[in-house]
């Protein structure tokens, strides 16, 4: 599905412009991945690091166009929120909800309605007008959490933000997942096991690229457990 | 192309947040803030007319406003190319958080140097009449020529932009030829003065930029018509215009995956 090359900046761009597709160096992100998503699904995307989860949400969110194979999405999507990307560090929270609003496609007067209860959710207080930059992680999850939720879409795109919220962030944003499951497809990327379990129908598990399974999240989870347990080295080893 | 065009159209209200929030940005953590806007080109202008003006003894009783004008044409084109080139590798987190047309990125960059020099004619306006330059109808040109001057610069930045983030090395090549094309174009100078006659056409032919110069200096201070010369700059941001525009079209898909 997607690929991605590395090179040297002349060969590279030398490459670009004569428009070759395929180089030696070239390193397919995505892979064979094949599945369907039904309406009202909540699907969890596990994984070890670099096994193309995030390039996945980024796909469906059409920010990344297939070099091969078909995605289609039936429904908008909203802005796929992952911790510290989609924002801009120097603008104020304030600002960057509405940048935020205004680019998954929402009206001016939308985003004002939606704007108090983003703000209370994410119990930013004085910081709203403060630089994004000043945040903390924390913080952050908040914010990109609570506009995701509220940016009416029919498509909910999520990649490791719920680990970073402290207990009571958790629980709120706990809250707000089980409101939303069943009536909007969610899509949720995510080390926690524990959050995938809760809130998943359908687990995926990609590794290096590939889809290593996918089905009943008890199952697939066990799975990809046993499968990542390090391996202890036998003594004659050393 | 026609698509990128009608793409635009759609998101101007994105576009408008983007130039909004970014002016935003870039003066928010000033002491003076929006002043800014106004002692840039103040103090460039300065800069170059003690230079010039008393260092070197040079430029006629009009130097100071033909400097001045000369100066934000430039500056206009110079901040864009610079802006331009790291457009799109500096607002990663966006792009990949949603689509949305990436040729935004370049343009707002492009507008936010339109509203510099906005702010810099609010200046110069009062500087026209201090120097009693001379107003005729041929000041009815400058829409024009700022029209031509945008759709140039929207064809060189849409290039280097996408240059720019395959190569992120452009980034410094490019500052050194936005100083060698700052000396060769009648910034500091004006052609009749500083070009040999048998030179001229050669020199405006060979930099499609002094044409334009040399109009805006025309119609504002000495109220003549463009020089013939502009006609050579049109078509050069004519056709500079649609390569753009068909390159960066082509490839917007390919910019995404390289950052």
């Amino acid at each position: 599905m997607e690929k991605r090359r590395r090179s040297g900046a002349l060969a590279f761009l030398l490459e670009r412009s004569h428009n070759r597709q395929r180089s030696p160096r070239e390193f397919w992100a995505l892979r064979h991945v094949s599945f369907t998503v039904e309406r009202g699904d909540t699907v969890g995307i596990i994984g070890r690091n670099g096994s193309g989860k995030s390039t996945v949400l980024r796909v469906i969110a059409g920010v990344y166009p297939p070099d091969e194979g078909k995605v289609s999405v039936n429904g908008e999507v909203s802005t796929l929120f992952s911790l510290g990307a989609g924002f801009q560090p120097e603008l104020s929270g304030r600002d960057n909800i509405y940048l935020n609003g205004i680019m998954v496609g929402l009206k001016k007067d939308r985003i004002e309605e939606i704007f108090d209860v983003i703000i209370e959710f994410a119990e930013l207080g004085d910081f709203i007008d403060m630089p994004v930059r000043t945040y903390s992680s924390g913080m952050r999850a908040r914010l990109g959490f609570a506009i995701a939720m509220h940016s009416d879409k029919d498509i909910v795109l999520i990649d490791e933000i719920m680990g970073a919220g402290d207990a009571a962030f958790k629980q709120k944003a706990d809250v707000e997942m089980s409101r939303i499951i069943g009536e909007r497809t969610v899509i949720i990327v995510s080390h926690n096991m524990s959050t995938i379990e809760k809130f998943a129908n359908k687990v995926i598990w990609l590794d290096r690229g590939v889809m290593a399974a996918m089905g009943e999240p008890k199952e697939v989870i066990e799975q990809y457990l046993a499968a990542s347990k390090v391996k202890k080295r036998p003594p004659d080893e050393y | 192309m026609i698509e990128q065009l009608k793409n635009i159209w759609q998101r101007r209200e994105l576009l408008y947040y983007i130039v909004r929030f970014q002016m935003k940005a870039e003066k928010k953590n000033k002491v003076l803030g929006f002043v800014w806007s106004f002692l840039d080109p103040l103090l460039l202008f300065f800069t170059y007319l003690i230079l010039v003006h008393y260092i070197f003894g040079r430029g006629g009783p009009d130097f100071p406003l033909l400097l001045f004008i000369a100066l934000l044409s430039w500056k206009w084109f110079a901040s864009s190319l610079s802006r331009s080139v790291v457009s799109i590798t500096s607002k990663v987190g966006l792009i990949q958080s949603v689509r949305f047309p990436l040729v935004i990125l370049p343009l707002s960059g492009i507008i936010i140097g339109f509203f510099e020099w906005l702010f810099g004619f609010v200046i110069l306006v009062p500087m026209l009449f201090i120097f009693e330059a001379s107003f005729t109808v041929n000041i009815l040109w400058l829409p024009v020529l700022l029209l031509i001057e945008f759709v140039g610069i929207v064809g060189i930045c849409l290039i280097m932009a996408v240059v720019g983030t395959y190569l992120s090395d452009l980034g410094n090549i490019i500052q050194f030829v936005i100083r060698i094309c700052f000396y060769l174009s009648p910034i500091l100078y004006s052609v009749e003065e500083r070009v040999p006659e048998r030179f001229t056409t050669l020199y405006m032919l060979g930099n499609p930029f002094a044409g334009l110069l040399e109009s805006y200096k025309n119609v504002l201070v000495l109220g003549t018509p463009p020089t013939e010369y502009a006609l050579v700059g049109t078509a050069v941001c004519v056709v500079l215009f649609l390569i753009g525009l068909w390159y960066f079209s082509r490839d917007e898909h390919k910019l995404v995956k390289s950052i």
